[in-house]
């Protein structure tokens, strides 16, 4: 398997997102990318999905034949389809209810297989995501700020979640996040991106076996690391 | 601060739905109305004493004499006529509307035709389609196609232009195909922007029908009203009004409203 990016460039209007950007992601690993808003890390995870074109440089993401990958996207905001239930939401991606319904479960949905998206919480909605992502058995996991919009007990629950779903089937995967102690719970490798244009200004590697807990005080220590590194 | 206020707003996507209006009035308004037209137009017959101005017990009995001489089946020619253009004309909006959605040549060459075409009278429309498709069937669909597509096109447009961009970049990655995309998608993202299409293209396609049939047609209720007017029938013409008028109010109440609340049934459940 194959995910990197090489001397890759994206700009758009008024400015230089990426100037020659590479990053190379190692098979297996979950590495989070952390910065500032704005810093051009939405970019690189839109290039790694495909939604959006280089203007210069190689995106490669692609299994060890050159076929492209299976790739689970968990976005910010969940992307549901408000007239499907939750169940056909993931279904649609799975293109098997079967599967639907047991990710659904194990997200903690099994009570709420046929609610419409718009009668669930937040945090509901963004767990029928993961669901979704998840359901397509990916080979990449792409998560760009996924719980940045949830309120911070809901979000430290659904990381708990994610934390497990990982150890239960372990994935390749990029975290977006302009959370330093959410990519040090989750992750295995922490880039730090500065801006303008992105480049990679400090690299941790993350050596707690999981289950992590959230309050372990590495977290913090790295947390105070990669604040003076932004 | 100025943001404070727009925090105010729920954060769901869905618009909140209006609260349901008490039965009593849904369903005595419209009664109100009709007695108010009825009182007045009475009102306005005794004043007069034209006979021009048939009073509502003669309108009434000329309804009674339609109904009975086979106004059902004048009612079913026109509204086979108007369902098969209007049927036409939605196919051909949706093909239309999306492709002007998706591509800036599309756009570029259907947007002057769809301003031309919502400018045309519709009186055009049915001269030409009866020169050209003659009075059996072709003609008048194609009239009630002609004057329907534009608005419904419009529509089209202006909801799948209003598609959370957001969606169509999920079904991207999660690969759905193009049908999946377009009935579960696309379809139900412009179910909203389709109704009040609908509702504009058929009141178009109503006036639009009797033009066509008072041109010839042998059939129709704008056949009927021809008939009526050169026989210098007044009560005739306002029965015949009054059936085709009732006829129509069924068609958007009962087959309308039913659809549209089949179909946005998730907004519905969003409240409880």
């Amino acid at each position: 398997m194959s995910v990197a990016l090489e001397g890759v460039s994206k700009a758009f209007p008024g400015r230089q997102v990426l100037d020659a950007f590479s990053l190379r992601i190692e098979p297996g690993e979950l590495v989070a990318l952390v910065g500032a808003s704005g810093c051009g890390k939405t970019t690189i995870l839109n290039l790694l999905a495909g939604l959006e074109r280089p203007d210069a440089g190689t995106v490669r993401v692609a299994g060890e034949d050159g076929a492209p990958l299976r790739l689970g996207v968990v976005f910010q905001q969940p992307r549901l389809l408000d007239w499907a239930s939750v169940r056909e939401n993931v279904a649609l991606a799975s293109r098997d209810t079967a599967v639907a319904e047991r990710m659904l479960r194990e997200v903690g949905l099994g009570e709420h297989l046929d609610a419409f998206p718009t009668t669930l919480s937040g945090g509901q909605r963004q767990r029928a995501a993961v669901a979704r992502a998840f359901s397509i058995d990916p080979e990449l996991v792409l998560l760009d700020e996924p719980f940045s919009a949830l309120d911070e007990l809901t979000a430290r629950r659904l990381r708990v979640q994610l934390q497990q779903l990982w150890l239960d089937r372990p994935r390749t995967g990029v975290l977006v996040t302009h959370n330093p102690l959410e990519a040090a719970f989750l992750a295995d490798r922490i880039y730090v991106l500065g801006s303008r244009p992105a480049r990679i200004v400090a690299e941790h590697v993350v050596t707690a076996p999981r289950p992590r807990s959230p309050e372990d005080e590495e977290f913090f220590r790295l947390h105070a690391s990669i604040v003076a590194a932004l | 601060m100025s943001s404070a206020l727009a925090e105010v707003r729920p954060a769901g996507r869905a618009p909140r739905p209006r609260a349901r209006r008490p039965a009593a009035s849904t369903v005595l308004g419209p009664v109100v109305l009709v007695l108010a037209l009825a009182g007045g137009w009475q009102l306005m017959a005794s004043l007069s004493d034209s006979t021009l101005l048939p009073d509502v017990g003669e309108v009434a009995s000329a309804v009674g004499t339609i109904l009975e001489n086979g106004a059902l089946s004048a009612l079913r020619t026109t509204i086979v006529r108007v369902l098969l253009g209007f049927s036409l004309a939605f196919a051909v909006a949706i093909a239309a509307g999306l492709l002007m959605a998706r591509s800036t040549w599309a756009r570029a060459v259907l947007e002057p035709a769809v301003l031309i075409g919502l400018t045309v009278p519709g009186l055009v429309w049915a001269l030409l389609a009866v020169i050209w498709f003659g009075l059996a069937q072709t003609g008048p669909v194609l009239a009630v196609a002609l004057s329907a597509a534009p608005a419904l096109v419009l529509n089209v447009y202006q909801g799948a232009r209003a598609v959370d961009p957001g969606l169509i970049e999920m079904a991207h990655v999660f690969r759905f195909n193009r049908r999946v995309r377009l009935t579960r998608l696309w379809l139900p993202a412009l179910v909203p922007f389709l109704l009040s299409g609908a509702r504009l293209g058929l009141s178009l396609s109503w006036k639009v029908i009797v033009l066509v049939e008072m041109f010839g047609a042998s059939e129709g209720v704008g056949y009927e009203l021809n008939t009526a007017f050169s026989n210098q029938d007044v009560a005739g013409v306002l029965a015949w009004t009054i059936v085709f008028g009732a006829a129509m109010a069924l068609i958007e109440y009962g087959l309308l409203r039913t659809v549209e609340r089949r179909v946005t049934r998730w907004r519905k459940e969003a409240i409880v």
